[in-house]
């Protein structure tokens, strides 16, 4: 069984937010939308003062609370743990955006463009009417990940068949594979490090784990 | 120039150059003709250092190619009153009218001759920072070497606000434009202001998150927090302009506390000035004879020249001998038995006085962290280890001290370089595997050959082509107007001096020249080219007032901005994506940018170009073409000038025929053939139609030219420290020319040519400057510095909605960066506008509150302020850049200033 996770290297990321950059031009989403971006927080008091870079965005949870309250069953959970939305069935009701503990899903009413209304020629061409007033979301570049297995090829290993964000990363913080796998690459980090989750405590059994500490 | 047929789907190979912690290889991906995402180019993953990856700017290409902002047709001025409240008036015009205008004033220029009645040129041309518009300007180097004398000193922020005394006493020390540590091997990095992870680039990044997982430890020096000291191991609030007392300290500790056999003693015997003998009067002793300085051998008891075979120098002591002493001009200023200390002995002396509790009051860290410190350093240095490298066996020293903007320019900076490279030489990790590294030259020839750039010079070192000060040679004529051969030794004389002068003299003296210098004159003709003066250097409202008086103003121009405002014509050129060019890759290049392949990477285009935009390069031969200068133009590119590379060689010969204009096509198909050929000794000859299908192509670069140490040894040479006995002989003789002028403007300049440099208390420089600008230095408590916005240096990229939504989710960036409880003292709360002043100037914006910065330090991230440039102009974000004067008394013996500043600051309103 196949299980897709994202590992972040807190200690590897600077919060350049190449991650962020390279996801919005791949999936061309609209000024404000940002389906992975990285935190900058600080914590203690100066001078004891520590700057900690997060990446976040969706984190496929196991126990998806979005896909509990969804009315229209627009938001599923395909049998590799990808939490998906489908554009077609969403009523844009905002019940999932309220209910994500994660704060990673938006929804946009109307058309909206880098420099205004207008879109410019790459825009345009990219532009999926498909989008509006419905709930959207990081899908682990889900149409990537299919056409590149299709091809035969691994995702997290080939880039290809990776996430975007991944690809993009220049410190190599991201990682990408099946948690089921021992042979996968997240799957020795995970068994090799120590990792925590985000807001583990809610039992929704978030899929993006963070590296943090040695070992 | 013509795109690739809009096929279904493409990825088209380039490159991204915007900064100079480039190029970054990329694909474009390219859908029915409309250029839609970047992404890394994997093929270039096994050469590449950063694995073929590519930095956050690369992503906003795409958006930057067509923002509607562009501008897309020549433009013409037809409001001929200039300022920044004048609407210039631009309106559309055709090519054809717009070179013609260009080429009337070049020829009318030169029909009266090229230097004016100064001597300097009427010409004049200004950009972008780095050397990095060069890689998108296609061949217009080539026609400005075919016109002849050109001005390219005034400055934008380049050779002022860069690392500039790292690069000036870089090279003379270590060809070292930019110091690197040597991550791949290093250990252990103390990082003074450095802020490697916005500047580094994506090498950068990868080497150091590499060695943080393989143990390296980092330590961060500096006021504020930045993205660097958040991946670092350990932070060290630092206050401001207050570096060299923390690195004085260092090496009070490594020279008085430590054990003298923990340094690497054969080092600094052999491969440093450590042992020479130095004179009563501060002058090397030398055989009386060979005039070759002196060292004492412990072998037989006495004195001998440096370089004498089979003798054991010793390093401390003091001893007498049949000796001269030759002070400045040749004077000999004593001779027979004399009396000298090693040049160890006096840095012994000298540092003595500079214990932690010294620096711990000057620089708020406490004497027991510098003492640790000073000794985690130490320990790393493993003294005594050694590695293979190449099949050559070399010292490892796996310790760097690395410095940031504002640390090593401006006063101090001086002190600073030397410090470090001090530190490094004692524990001998300078230039071997894992210490510091000097990756690039610029001064020194050639500039592609780093490891050839090492030849003999005087007394043992290696030679450095210093502008002379000698009676007979120096010239109080300077070429240009900031002066640069005049005042500044170390800048040279080559291509990139410059800009490497005191580029902010040739705007200051516009309105008053210092006695002794010819009148400084406004050029007749201006050219720009990816740079914004009016916003990326200081005081930016004066200096934009002076722009407006330019006669003739030709901007290549992406978007309007502050600088173009004041433009006569503007050019369209083809941006990023849309132009073709070739350049070379690897080998070893700026900050971390040094790799383990050389070669060529194209860039081109991927999509037909917008609106009328030309390709650069026709805009160079069409403005060759109209000036009668076709030939002298291809000539330059046949030598060279164009890509770096020449177009003949052993085994090859694609020389353009000088008489004809050539395409753009035709004149890069010939570079990219002479690539071929010299990437395959001759033996291949691809042309362009190869490398727009491949990208780049490279062969190996051994890794031992990462490393100078061996070159130096194979020399005999050592490295010019601790004992700066020629600097301190050229400072003597600058003075003695200036002084015969009248000139004395420059004496404060003058004091910093110490062969032995102390401390002196830097901070005040800028306390006394609020003074002279009439304010009470208790109205102004406050240090105002800036960081390195990874997402916005360089590349025209304020205007680049991407950018603006990346780096929003980085603290800082769009406001003022207070600690929270200073001002929380003043009643700030988060949001709030605040103003920032300076006893002359003020400027505004949002109150950002955060822990990691000093309670005496605000901090403005990037270059802001922007009033034309579209999309910037309405993000309201504050610049230090306003509030900073231009001023001689800030500016030190290199020319330089430093990017910080006194300032008062209060709450306007609340975020409400």
């Amino acid at each position: 069984m196949t299980r897709w996770v994202m590992v972040a290297d807190l200690e590897r990321c600077v919060g350049c937010q190449t991650c962020t950059a390279a996801c919005k031009e791949e999936n061309a989403t609209p000024p404000g939308v940002q389906w992975r971006r990285v935190l900058d927080m600080e914590t203690g008091e100066y001078p004891d003062v520590r700057r900690i870079f997060l990446p976040v965005g969706c984190m496929h949870c196991d126990e998806p609370p979005c896909m509990d309250v969804c009315p229209s069953t627009a938001t599923r959970q395909r049998a590799d743990g990808i939490v998906t939305i489908d554009y077609d069935l969403c009523i844009g009701c905002g019940y999932c955006i309220v209910s994500c503990p994660y704060d990673a899903r938006f929804r946009t009413d109307r058309a909206r463009f880098a420099y205004g209304g207008r879109p410019n020629e790459a825009e345009r061409k990219r532009f999926d009417e498909r989008r509006l007033g419905v709930a959207t979301k990081c899908n682990f570049c889900v149409e990537r990940l299919d056409a590149g297995i299709a091809k035969g090829l691994s995702p997290g290993l080939d880039p290809e068949a990776s996430p975007v964000c991944v690809n993009s990363c220049i410190a190599s913080a991201l990682y990408f594979g099946d948690i089921d796998d021992p042979q996968s690459g997240v799957w020795v980090l995970l068994s090799q490090k120590n990792h925590f989750r985000l807001h583990e405590e809610l039992g929704t059994g978030p899929r993006l784990y963070y590296l943090w500490g040695s070992p | 120039m013509t795109a690739p047929p809009a096929k279904a789907t493409l990825k088209l190979p380039s490159y991204c150059y915007q900064c100079v912690a480039g190029p970054d290889l990329l694909q474009v991906r390219v859908e029915e003709g409309t250029a839609v995402a970047v992404e890394p180019n994997f093929c270039a993953s096994e050469i590449h250092p950063g694995a073929g990856r590519v930095c956050v700017k690369a992503y906003g290409l795409v958006q930057k190619t067509y923002n509607p902002h562009r501008i897309l047709s020549p433009m013409k001025r037809t409001n001929p009153k200039k300022g920044r409240g004048e609407d210039p008036g631009f309106q559309p015009i055709s090519w054809e009218e717009a070179l013609s205008l260009v080429a009337e004033k070049l020829n009318a220029v030169r029909a009266s001759g090229l230097l004016d009645a100064s001597g300097y040129p009427k010409v004049a041309a200004s950009f972008g920072g780095g050397g990095t518009p060069q890689s998108y300007m296609g061949t217009f180097p080539a026609f400005l070497a075919a016109w002849g004398p050109v001005d390219m000193g005034f400055g934008s922020g380049q050779g002022v606000k860069c690392t500039h005394s790292e690069h000036l006493y870089g090279e003379f020390w270590h060809r070292a434009f930019t110091v690197s540590a040597d991550t791949p091997s290093c250990r252990y990095i103390i990082e003074v202001g450095c802020n490697i992870e916005a500047s580094g680039g994506v090498v950068g990044v990868k080497r150091h998150a590499d060695a943080r997982a393989r143990g390296l430890k980092r330590v961060q020096i500096e006021p504020h927090l930045s993205v660097t000291g958040a991946s670092s191991a350990e932070w060290v609030p630092i206050r401001p302009k207050t570096d060299a007392a923390f690195l004085y300290a260092l090496i009070h500790v490594l020279l008085h506390e430590e054990p003298r056999g923990s340094l690497d003693l054969a080092f600094l015997r052999e491969r440093t000035a450590s042992p020479y003998l130095v004179g009563a009067h501060g002058y090397y002793l030398r055989d009386p004879s060979s005039e070759k300085p002196l060292i004492w051998d412990e072998k037989r008891g006495e004195a001998a020249a440096y370089d004498t075979p089979g003798i054991k120098p010793a390093l401390e002591g003091s001893y007498r001998a049949r000796a001269v002493e030759i002070g400045p001009d040749g004077e000999r200023l004593d001779e027979g038995e004399l009396l000298g200390e090693t040049a160890f002995e006096k840095l012994l002396a000298h540092m003595a006085p500079y214990t932690p509790e010294w620096a711990s009051r000057i620089c708020d860290v406490p004497a027991q962290t510098i003492r640790r410190l000073a000794g985690e350093f130490l320990e790393a240095a493993s003294v005594g280890e050694s590695i293979e490298i190449d099949g050559e066996r070399l010292p490892l020293r796996p310790v760097a001290i690395t410095l940031g903007k504002t640390v090593n320019n401006g006063w101090g900076g001086f002190e600073c370089c030397w410090a470090r490279t001090v530190a490094a030489s004692l524990v001998g990790a300078l230039e071997v595997p894992g210490g510091i590294l000097g990756t690039t030259v610029r001064l020194n020839r050639p500039m592609s050959g780093r490891i050839e750039s090492v030849k003999p010079g005087p007394d043992g070192f290696m030679d450095y082509p210093f502008n002379p000060t000698d009676r007979e040679h120096w010239s109080p004529r300077p070429n240009i107007r900031n002066a640069y051969r005049t005042l500044v030794p170390l800048a040279s004389d080559g291509p990139w001096s410059q800009a490497l002068g005191p580029t902010h003299f040739a705007w200051m003296f516009l309105d008053g020249t210092p006695q002794g210098l010819p009148e400084v004159t406004f050029p007749e003709v201006w050219f720009l080219y990816r740079t914004n003066p009016a916003i990326s250097f200081w005081d930016t409202q004066s200096l934009s007032e002076k722009m407006a008086r330019f006669p003739f103003v030709v901007a290549f121009a992406y978007t309007r901005d502050e600088s173009n405002h004041m433009a006569d014509i503007l050019l369209p050129e083809c941006t990023d994506l849309e132009g073709l060019q070739l350049i070379r890759i690897g080998g070893t290049k700026y900050i971390e940018q040094f790799w383990e392949a050389e070669g060529f990477a194209l860039r081109q285009p991927v999509i037909e170009a917008r609106g009328e935009a030309r390709d650069f390069t026709d805009i160079a031969t069409e403005l060759a073409r109209r000036t009668g200068l076709i030939e002298d133009y291809n000539r330059a590119i046949n030598r060279g000038v164009a890509a770096g590379l020449r177009l003949k060689g052993e085994n090859y010969d694609y020389s353009l025929a000088p008489e004809k204009a050539h395409s753009c096509e035709e004149i890069w198909d010939a570079i990219c053939r002479a690539a071929s050929a010299e990437l395959s000794e001759g033996a291949e000859s691809e042309g362009l139609s190869w490398w727009r299908e491949h990208g780049f192509r490279t062969r190996p670069f051994p890794r031992l030219e990462w490393y100078l140490y061996p070159a130096l040894v194979r020399q005999g040479l050592r490295f010019e420290l601790p004992y700066e006995e020629r600097l301190y002989r050229i400072g003597r003789e600058l003075a003695q020319r200036l002084h015969e002028r009248g000139m004395t403007w420059w004496d404060k300049q003058l004091a910093e040519y110490q062969a032995l440099p102390a401390w002196r208390d830097f901070p005040a420089l800028w306390e006394k400057s609020v003074v002279a600008a009439g304010g009470k230095p208790e109205d102004f408590p406050f240090w105002l510095v800036t960081t390195r916005s990874m997402q916005y240096a360089w590349g025209a990229n304020a205007g680049s909605e991407l950018m603006r939504e990346a780096a929003a989710n980085i603290a800082g960036h769009g406001g003022v960066v207070i600690n929270a409880r200073a001002a929380a003292r003043l009643g700030i709360a988060e949001g709030d506008l605040v103003e920032v002043r300076t006893p002359r100037r003020a400027t505004q914006g949002r109150a950002v509150l955060r822990e990691g910065i000093r309670p005496d330090t605000l901090l403005m991230v990037g270059q802001f302020g922007h009033w034309a440039t579209p999309f910037a102009r309405d993000l309201e974000v504050p610049s230090l850049n306003s509030l900073v004067p231009m001023s001689i008394d800030l500016t030190d013996a290199t020319g330089s200033g430093a990017d910080l500043v006194r300032v008062g600051l209060s709450r306007l309103r609340s975020r409400r």
